[in-house]
């Protein structure tokens, strides 16, 4: 069985509100770049699947040559390798248009993992797109898969609590985050097997673009308005609180 | 235009997508999902009681080209974000998600890098497909029902087996005046029931942030943040939460954050009109307390 995850590498998506900046209309290169959160989630998951189950999995980006450096992380954590598809684009069905491309260039993948939603375009948009084109099913928001016979069994979480689904075939999983899929972090003998192992880079393709177009990009004030209660004896610290909570009738 | 909602029956959500709807047309059509009477007033209305995207993304497309609709409305939702992309690689029609705003000659906002920026698109072609962000637009009060004739689904590519809803007591809360969120700053679940003491005597509801969540101290169904729910209480206590972008886009339309933290610098209070510097242990229960002899 061939399992392949989707991760793409972002910029750093912890700089606070604060310190955010742009440059053309995107988060300023001088903020460092990472992996996204949702992704390591899904890369963890996979690994549980491949180690249950005796498979292989293939990390698949669309990026920057450099994003390799970030990428060989999820390799670290236990993916066998990597395939890049280079470009640029932020088009969402371009996107899913060049993992098509490694999709069929690996030729054998059984299940797609993605992330719920990148850290930077933050849309969960790509997988769904990428699974029609593919003719797969598409679950977003999946905590749990089991395999079983020639079926997946997997647990989408709710808003309001956990359905349990079946499929045969080719499915695209977008994964959320459970206690249970906090990305392992590598050990140093791992991290130093990753840059063994083979990367695959392919030439991506820039067509397919939907018809929106981009009009700006803009950051929004933040007004910093608050007032802080001393706190040095706890007890007048929350009655001035209720205080000023009643009288701004707040409650 | 001719505008699609497509929406679970659900009175708010609804009731959302109806005043979004106004912006496009004056009577929007639906497809309603799961069993029960169509609120609303619409122009026409197709019910089925599946519920899983995967088994309704091909008649929804058939739909769509036959009565040749022009906007497709969806909340975020498991609903709307399974339908979201392959409704647009079936359509080859553009979709933003997370929409926040709506303005004239179809542009539209939605927010980026935890909502850190706001984009803003233009739609260049029909059919669009749009997921609306919760909380962002007065939910419409609906009159009345519309009857429906059933959207006939055939095949199930992906079976539904089970399905639980977790049993909250208390107020839900999308719908709660009042929040206490705990994050990782909390420590241990145990004393997660301080916030649920705290919350219970102001009639408000328990959240959590993705740190707690991720600890498993909290169900992932009390996660808030824009990956978790969207909220917009009369106040958020923020407790032992550093106040990440991607946790404060869930509460940005709350009216009064109250931050409590132990660290001076942590983001939250960039947000908050009040803010507790010191160790929550120290506060919460006195806090509690004096909201118990209040009453
Ligand atoms: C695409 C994407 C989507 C995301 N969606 C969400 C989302 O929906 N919701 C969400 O919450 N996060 C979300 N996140 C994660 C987010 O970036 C943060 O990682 C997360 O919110 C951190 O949770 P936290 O504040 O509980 O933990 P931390 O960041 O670890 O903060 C803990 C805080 O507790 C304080 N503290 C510690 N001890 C005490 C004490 N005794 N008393 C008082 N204070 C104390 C610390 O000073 C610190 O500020 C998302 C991230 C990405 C990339
Ligand atoms: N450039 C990319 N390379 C690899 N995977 C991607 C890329 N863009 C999106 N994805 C996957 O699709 C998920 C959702 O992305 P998005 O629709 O941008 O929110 C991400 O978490 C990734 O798993």
């Amino acid at each position: 069985m061939h399992i392949a995850v989707l991760a793409k590498v972002v910029p750093d998506y912890e700089v606070p509100s604060m310190d955010f900046e742009l440059s053309n209309g995107r988060a300023h290169e001088r903020f460092s770049r990472m992996m996204g959160l949702y992704d390591e989630n899904a890369i963890e998951t996979g690994i549980q699947l491949k180690d249950k189950t005796g498979s292989s999995l293939t990390l698949i980006s669309y990026g920057l040559d450099s994003d390799v450096q970030f990428l060989r992380k999820g390799v670290a954590m236990g993916a066998d390798k990597l395939v890049l598809v280079k470009g640029t684009s932020d088009d969402a069905a371009v996107i899913a248009q060049n993992i098509k491309q490694a999709v069929e260039h690996l030729g054998d993948v059984d299940l797609i993992l993605a992330g719920q939603q990148s850290a930077d375009m933050d849309r969960g948009v790509v997988p769904g797109i990428l699974a029609q084109m593919l003719g797969a099913a598409f679950v977003p928001q999946v905590g749990y898969i089991e395999s079983a016979a020639d079926q997946w069994k997997v647990s989408q979480m709710t808003a309001t609590g956990r359905r349990e689904l079946e499929f045969n075939g080719l499915g695209v999983l977008s994964i959320t985050s459970i206690p249970e899929n906090v990305p392992r972090i590598p050990a140093v003998r791992a991290i130093f097997g990753a840059k063994k192992k083979p990367v695959v880079k392919l030439d991506g393709i820039d067509q397919g673009k939907m018809a929106l177009a981009e009009i700006s990009v803009e950051i929004p004030k933040i007004e910093s308005v608050c007032e802080f209660i001393d706190a040095e004896d706890p007890n007048e610290a929350v009655k001035t609180l209720l205080s000023r909570l009643t009288e701004e009738r707040y409650i | 235009m001719k505008t699609l909602i497509i929406e679970n029956i659900d009175l708010k959500k609804i009731g959302e997508l109806m005043t979004v709807s106004r912006l496009f047309c004056d009577t929007p059509d639906i497809i309603a999902l799961g069993d029960g009477e169509i609120p609303g007033s619409f122009g026409r209305a197709w019910q089925s009681a599946a519920t899983v995207s995967a088994n309704l993304v091909v008649p929804i497309t058939q739909l769509i080209q036959q009565e040749g609709y022009e906007v497709i409305l969806m909340s975020v939702s498991t609903l709307g974000t399974g339908l979201a992309g392959p409704l647009s690689a079936a359509l080859s029609a553009p979709v933003i998600t997370e929409v926040t705003a709506i303005h004239p000659d179809m542009v539209v906002d939605r927010p980026v890098y935890g909502g850190k920026a706001i984009i803003k698109y233009k739609i260049e072609s029909t059919p669009s497909l749009l997921t609306i962000r919760r909380k962002y637009f007065e939910p419409e009060a609906l009159a009345g029902t519309t009857p429906s004739v059933p959207l006939e689904t055939g095949d199930e590519k992906v079976t539904l087996v089970s399905e639980k809803i977790e049993q909250t007591e208390g107020i839900p809360l999308e719908d709660a005046a009042v929040i206490v969120s705990g994050g990782r700053g909390m420590g241990d679940p145990e004393n997660f029931a301080l916030l649920q003491e705290m919350a219970d005597l102001l009639n408000g509801a328990v959240g959590a942030s993705r740190g707690a969540v991720d600890e498993g101290w909290a169900s992932p169904t009390r996660q808030i943040g824009q990956t978790g729910k969207i909220v917009a209480p009369d106040v958020y206590f923020a407790v032992g939460i550093s106040g990440a972008s991607q946790h404060l886009a869930g509460i940005a339309n709350s009216k009064c954050v109250v931050g409590i933290n132990k660290d001076e610098e942590a983001n939250i209070f960039n947000r908050a009109r009040f803010g507790i510097v010191s160790d929550y242990k120290k506060i919460v229960p006195l806090l509690t307390q004096a909201i118990r002899e209040d009453r």
